[in-house]
């Protein structure tokens, strides 16, 4: 075809098109000329027919045929004009739906096509399709589709693309903002998966698309990073769990896969594999525990041994089988069954289980009040101790939080036993009794000769020793040499004396040592001195079979076995630690001339040494001395302190003679001393080497041991306190109190800080416990004015009048004559003239003629519970409309506000409300109490959410009734929410500990038990309608009689379920409850 | 241990105030309480023995009136069995709380168409001059302890309203009562008008040394197993008032030697003589399990 014939066709098509857009030709003819040379004069006119058409199509087709033109030379070139003809034609029908849809199809096929086969181009139009509803939004979402498409299919399969599209599609139902931007970040985000994590990544986005749409964008941004937590190889099997979460459960699936891979995230990923398996295991009977197991794991792990892991699993998965609430609890880690479980198949042993035993074990040894604690809070005095390793400052024992070194629970505590035994040992043996003065037993005394020596050499002024520990210290010129030195030789005092007055810790005593031995750093290679402290580190571990020395010192071995020797007296049972001190003397005399520098030999030259080769060494003589050091040439080291005994732990016998100086200066008991100036205290830790302040903190050393010094006074105003007002640290037992945050200085005015108690819940979908869920603080309640309690008396004077002679009548006689008895104290005469007259008449008499007294005696304790809810605040006209809490379940700070609002209102005009009902009913029931005798306790309680149950004692059980009592009572006003259960069993603890015959558990409430989270969303009521119900159980398993009063005049409804096979009553009047629960009161104990 | 009799006489019976003892009891003072007991008696003053329970205050009394009885009663009474009786009669009433007046006094009985008095123990520890021992005082009724009073001063009287009489109390009486300060609640506590009678004893554990020699006597053991047991008591006592209301007596300890001479392995002996028998509390239980594993192999 000649160029003339060209464009006479170009001209005529240009001709049709110009009505268009004058756009359009230019496109036209810049196309032709590219594609001229690849068609024949009809492929030519065809083509250019198939734009021409294109254009015609619709109004605003136009533009499609721009870009069908413009693709048109890469097309061509990709496909041949047989396969464009197919192109242009879904091109064609695209336009059929929206011009804009063929221009963006037409526009990103050449850069798709390049990635779609052409046998697949159908496909890829029809997932283009597929997002097209008809509607301009749906029609823009396509576009972008297509726009997308070379970027897409770059990467991804034409099925991924599928998912992705359906994904995309059902996110359209519910945002077109949301699905455009799923579609637009979607490249870079599944690009960086593989394969087949993708697709595993799209079907699960897919089946959280449908359910919990929400999340998808969420779940898209941070799916991947989510998603590399997991190993690789068991990414498409997690993702398939998540899946089946999603479709099944539908709710919350991102969150848990979201949670479940951060879980994972902590654990070895190794095994992975094998916690996914047993998830799936779970996932037919229920996907949620399955995720819930997962995100279960790490806490799992910190507890139990990997191999357990499918004890754990098994257990629970039989629980799930019964009863799906219990098993998903289970996995949850909110279950007392699961809580026994683990602890069952853990084998590490916690302080805070064991602490209250290993108290009273160290107690009986040491026969001083010993308190435990975890090491941790020794590090975090910073008054000295910077270790976590077991070790006593003189009052109390620290041990590590959790011992795991085996793998059975009777061992592990047999390691805090060891390390106790040794800690209480330091206790029981006087080690911080070190009296310089005092003689030792086996040892002549060398200490005060070499003070003299010592003395002689210095100048006058030198500042007076503060302890005798750091007086015996003073003799020493390597100050550092002389506390290893002493530290091992005491060390090994302490062990041998256990080992002899405990024969049975002997064992396991020895096991310790064994393992400690092993873990020895090795001899070989030390520079001599430490070499030799090493040995002697090994011999009070009894590993002396294990001695090493090199043959290059030969000479020196008789100076290790003189000191040997001196170890071995030392371990005599009378040793001292005095003798300590001695062989301290002794040990260091022969060492410290020791050079420490490295053997330049190797390490064939170091021989074991046993019994015999120390014995056929000569003598130690004079001899040894300054000739021989010539012998050891070498690289002199700095000396460095042997590696710590673990089951020895930190030992700072300096600082705790400090600790024990100043606290009995503190008590005023020891008068000669002259009170110790901050400037001594830092002149003697400067000096000493068991303080390393830097260690601490850093900073300046002016500074830090100024910290230091602050820390070590407040550490002993805090012991102070301590000795006042004693709180248990340990949360040993349920119903047993914490002790709360610590009081800093300037707070000691504060009266009582308060007391935490911690107890189950009962789940009864689950059917079991959780444990430790809810937190009770125990707070007594402000004073007010005392009148109060006289006023309400005056104006109930004649209610209170008549209760008053009710209860006195219940009184009973103490003494009761009790007659007609087999035996007794005296005859009765009535009954001895009857037998008399009985058997004169021949009828065979009853020989019950005598009588006696009986004591009977009224022994009632009873606790009082009174609502404190805030709907207790409610007029009692208004009643019957209640406010329920419900409707600030989820927003707190809505519901403080309606809360600030009311208590502003009614400070204007105080209205009658239940709550003054209740408080004017306690002052009459206290006024019957108070005449009959009863012990009783009068309680509220209120709060909000399971940790922070208050419980407000306005009258404790043992506690007088007093003008406190009635100022109290001024004070008492609705609080908050009303969880129930955790106040009855609080009650209870506090009944149980009371010894009366009949015990009763009186609970006044205005309304059902709510709360925030006391039930599975905010609707529930069941749940804390069973809970308190449990509550009232245990109670009455405990041998207490509850009782429940409400003033909830619908109470029948709940209290029915409430307090099955328990008395309750209905006080419809709210204005008859103080004569009510009196009367009421008279009845359960009569 | 049970001692099988052969002949027909299968067990022995006497009147509460011939009791005494025929063999001397086995008891080591800890100070001077033997002098002091003795003095007292011979002076007639009342003695009030005070100590936490199982600590050798039943086993004093008895062998202060073997002591005592000895050189002063010389009854060469020959029975049967041809045992030489010595000692002094002992007569213990142990007290509990529905001990009423005439438990100790006496009463009426009806026999046949009259009633006949029978003396209570009290009265006839009065008439033949025994040693009158109130073992837990405290525990009898108020009007019980009423009734002593005249008995324990100068008068040693014993009036028996119902027979319109007063015994006097013969030389050898001597009204001893004992009393545990250690559980007594407030409300049982003695009145000061009581114990302002008597001269008091009080009695400890003994020291780790003389309890191992008396364990080791009693549980008739090896003078090192009684040490640990002697230390183990040590050990146990410091609990006290720290989860235990009372230390671990020396009767207890005994015990635990007689069944580890029996072959028991020392820690189950502790166990179930030491251990279960102090407390019900696991923890506490626990606590003292380890010391006792500690001390024993």
């Amino acid at each position: 075809m000649s160029s003339s014939d060209y464009r006479r066709v170009y001209s005529k098509f240009e001709k049709q098109l110009a009505p268009f857009s004058t756009a359009l030709v230019s496109e036209f003819r810049r196309s032709a000329e590219a594609v001229s040379p690849l068609l024949s004069r009809e492929e030519l006119v065809q083509w250019a027919e198939e734009g021409l058409e294109l254009a015609r199509q619709s109004w605003r087709s136009w533009e499609a045929a721009g870009e069908y033109f413009r693709a048109s030379p890469q097309v061509l070139e990709m496909l041949g004009f047989a396969g464009f003809g197919r192109w242009s034609q879904h091109g064609r029908d695209l336009a059929e739906l929206s011009s804009a849809l063929s221009a963006a199809y037409f526009r990103a096929s050449p850069g798709t096509l390049s990635n779609v086969s052409f046998a697949r181009l159908p496909d890829w139009v029809d997932l283009g399709r597929q997002l097209y509803k008809g509607t301009w939004r749906s029609a823009s979402l396509a576009v972008q589709f297509f726009d997308g498409s070379p970027n897409l299919f770059a990467n991804l399969s034409l099925e991924d693309a599928r998912v992705l599209v359906r994904f995309v599609d059902s996110l359209c139902d519910r945002s077109y903002d949301l699905a455009a931007h799923c579609l637009s970040i979607a490249p870079q985000v599944l690009t960086p998966l593989s394969g087949e994590d993708r697709a595993a990544f799209l079907r699960f986005a897919e089946a959280l698309a449908s359910t919990g749409w929400a999340d998808a964008r969420a779940y898209l941004e941070k799916g991947p990073a989510l998603l590399a937590h997991i190993h690789s190889s068991q990414r498409v099997r997690f993702l398939g769990l998540a899946r089946d979460l999603a479709r099944r459960e539908g709710r919350q699936a991102f969150g848990y896969f979201a949670e479940a891979a951060r879980a994972l995230n902590q654990v070895d990923d190794e095994l992975h594999g094998y916690l996914l398996a047993q998830a799936e295991d779970l996932v037919p009977l229920s996907a949620v525990a399955a995720m819930e197991f997962l995100k279960s794991v790490p806490r799992v792990l910190e507890r139990v041994r990997v191999e357990e892991v499918g004890n754990w699993h098994s257990e629970g998965f039989q629980l799930l089988d019964a009863s799906l609430e219990g098993g998903e609890a289970y996995f949850r880690l909110e279950s007392a069954r699961g809580e026994e479980v683990l602890e069952s198949l853990s084998s590490r042993v916690d302080l805070n289980r064991v602490g209250e035993i290993l108290r009273m074990y160290c107690k009986a040894l040491t026969g001083d009040d010993v308190a435990i604690h975890s090491a941790e809070t020794l590090a975090e005095k910073g008054i000295g101790w910077v270790d976590e390793a077991p070790s006593t400052e003189g009052t109390a024992i620290f041990l590590p939080p959790t011992v795991e070194q085996y793998h059975d629970k009777t061992e592990n505590f047999g390691v805090y036993k060891v390390y106790s035994t040794h800690q209480a040992a330091h206790l029981e043996f006087g080690t911080f009794l070190f009296n310089f003065e005092r003689e030792g037993h086996v040892f002549p005394n060398l200490r005060r000769e070499r003070e003299k020596g010592r003395a002689a050499g210095k100048e006058d002024g030198q500042r007076e020793p503060l302890t005798d520990m750091e007086r015996f210290f003073d003799l020493f010129e390597n100050r550092r040499l002389a506390a290893d030195l002493f530290a091992i030789v005491e060390d090994a005092r302490l062990d041998a004396l256990v080992e002899h007055e405990y024969p049975g810790i002997r064992a396991a005593y020895r096991r310790t040592q064994r393992v400690e031995l092993e873990s020895r750093p090795e001899v070989e290679g030390m520079p001599l001195l430490q070499a030799l402290i090493e040995n002697l580190v090994r011999v009070s571990l009894g590993g002396e079979d294990g001695l090493r020395w090199p043959a290059s010192a030969v000479q020196l071995v008789p100076l290790l076995r003189d000191a040997i020797d001196v170890m071995k007296t030392v371990r005599q049972p009378q040793a001292t630690v005095e003798d300590a001190a001695e062989a301290t003397l002794r040990l260091y005399d022969l060492i410290a001339q020791i050079p420490n520098v490295v053997s330049e030999m190797a390490e064939e030259d170091w021989q074991a040494l046993d019994e015999e080769s120390l014995q056929l060494m000569p003598m130690t003589g004079d001899s040894l001395g300054k000739d021989m050091d010539l012998q050891l040439q070498g690289q002199e080291m700095p000396y460095q302190s042997p590696q710590p005994v673990d089951f020895r732990g930190e030992f700072k016998p300096e600082l705790v003679q400090l600790l024990m100086r100043l606290r009995q200066e503190r008590q005023g008991q020891q008068p000669p001393l002259s009170p110790l100036s901050p400037e001594q205290l830092r002149a003697m830790l400067e000096k000493s080497v068991e303080v390393s302040i830097n260690d601490m903190v850093d900073g300046d050393l002016q500074q830090s041991s100024e910290l230091f010094l602050t820390n070590l006074m407040k550490e002993l105003t805090a012991q102070e306190q301590e000795k006042q007002q004693p709180v248990q640290r340990m949360p040993a037992k349920e119903g047993e109190p914490v002790s709360g945050f610590s009081t800093p200085d300037d707070e000691r005015e504060l009266p009582v800080e308060p007391k935490y108690f911690y107890y189950d819940e009962w789940d009864f979908r689950a059917g079991d416990y959780k444990p430790r869920w809810c937190r009770v603080v125990e707070y007594s309640v402000g004073e007010g004015v005392p009148q109060y309690f006289d006023q309400t008396l005056q104006k109930y004077a004649s209610l209170a009048g008549q209760t008053r002679r009710q209860f006195e009548m219940l009184r009973p006689e103490l003494f009761r004559k009790i007659k007609r008895l087999l035996d007794g104290e005296e005859f009765d005469l009535d009954a001895v003239v009857e037998f008399l007259v009985e058997r004169d008449a021949g009828q065979s008499p009853s020989g019950k003629v005598y009588w006696r007294r009986n004591k009977v005696e009224r022994d009632v304790a009873v606790a009082f519970l009174l609502d404190m809810s805030a709907s207790t605040d409610e007029e009692i006209a208004k009643h019957e409309r209640r406010y329920t809490q419900d409707e600030f379940d989820d927003d707190p700070r809505r519901y403080f506000s309606w809360w600030m609002a009311r208590r502003a209102q009614e400070l204007l005009s105080p209205p009658k409300r239940i709550i003054d009902v209740e408080k004017e009913s306690i002052v009459l029931v206290i006024r019957a109490l108070e005449t009959i005798g009863d012990t009783y306790g009068i309680y509220g309680f209120s709060g909000y959410g399971r940790e922070n149950v208050e419980f407000y004692v306005i009258k404790d059980m043992d506690e007088r009734f007093s003008d406190h009592v009635k100022k109290r009572i001024d004070k008492v006003a609705p609080v908050r929410s009303t969880r129930m259960g955790p106040a009855i069993r609080h009650a209870t603890s506090k009944l149980d500990t009371h010894d009366a015959k009949v015990r009763i558990l009186f609970l006044v409430s205005d309304g059902r038990p709510q709360d925030h989270g006391y039930g599975r969303d905010r609707t529930e009521k069941e749940y804390a309608i069973h809970d308190t119900h449990m509550a009232l159980v245990e109670a009455k398993r405990k041998g207490i009689v509850p009782f429940c009063l409400t003033v909830d005049r619908y109470g029948h409804d709940y209290l029915k379920q409430m307090c099955a096979d328990i008395g309750y009553a209905v006080v419809p009047d709210v204005e008859s409850l103080p004569s009510r629960i009196t009367t009421l009161y008279r009845r359960l104990t009569e | 241990m049970i001692e099988v009799q052969e002949s027909d006489e299968t067990y022995r019976q006497y009147a509460i105030e011939e009791y005494v003892l025929s063999q001397e009891p086995f008891y080591l003072p800890v100070t001077d309480e033997v002098e002091l007991f003795n003095a007292a008696y011979e002076q007639k003053i009342p003695v009030l023995l005070k100590g936490p329970t199982g600590s050798g205050k039943t086993r004093f009394i008895e062998y202060m009136a073997f002591k005592l009885g000895r050189p002063l009663t010389i009854i060469k009474d020959v029975t049967e069995g041809g045992d030489v009786k010595t000692g002094l009669p002992l007569v213990t009433v142990a007290c509990h709380e529905d001990l009423t007046a005439s438990d100790l006094v006496g009463r009426y009985l009806l026999e046949g168409e009259s009633t006949r008095w029978i003396d209570g123990p009290l009265t006839r520890a009065v008439k033949v001059g025994a040693i009158c021992y109130l073992d837990e005082v405290v525990e009898a009724r108020k009007d019980t302890t009423v009734l002593i009073h005249p008995l324990t001063d100068h008068r040693r009287i014993l009036p028996i309203e119902k027979l319109g009489q007063i015994v006097e109390a013969r030389n050898g009486f001597l009204l001893v009562i004992s009393y545990n300060p250690g559980y007594q609640s407030a409300l049982k506590d003695l009145k000061h008008s009581t114990r302002q009678r008597f001269m008091a004893i009080e009695f400890g554990y003994p020291p780790r040394e003389l309890e191992a020699k008396i364990i080791q006597h009693e549980a008739d053991i090896s003078a090192s197993v009684a040490t640990e047991l002697a230390k183990l008591g040590e050990k146990v006592r410091h609990l006290k008032e720290h989860g235990l209301a009372e230390g671990v007596s020396t009767r207890l300890l005994i015990y635990a030697g007689r069944l580890i001479q029996k072959g028991i392995t020392p820690r189950r002996a502790c166990q179930v003589a030491i251990v279960w028998a102090l407390t019900d509390d696991r923890d506490v239980q626990r606590s003292i399990e380890e010391v006792v594993s500690s001390i024993f192999e």
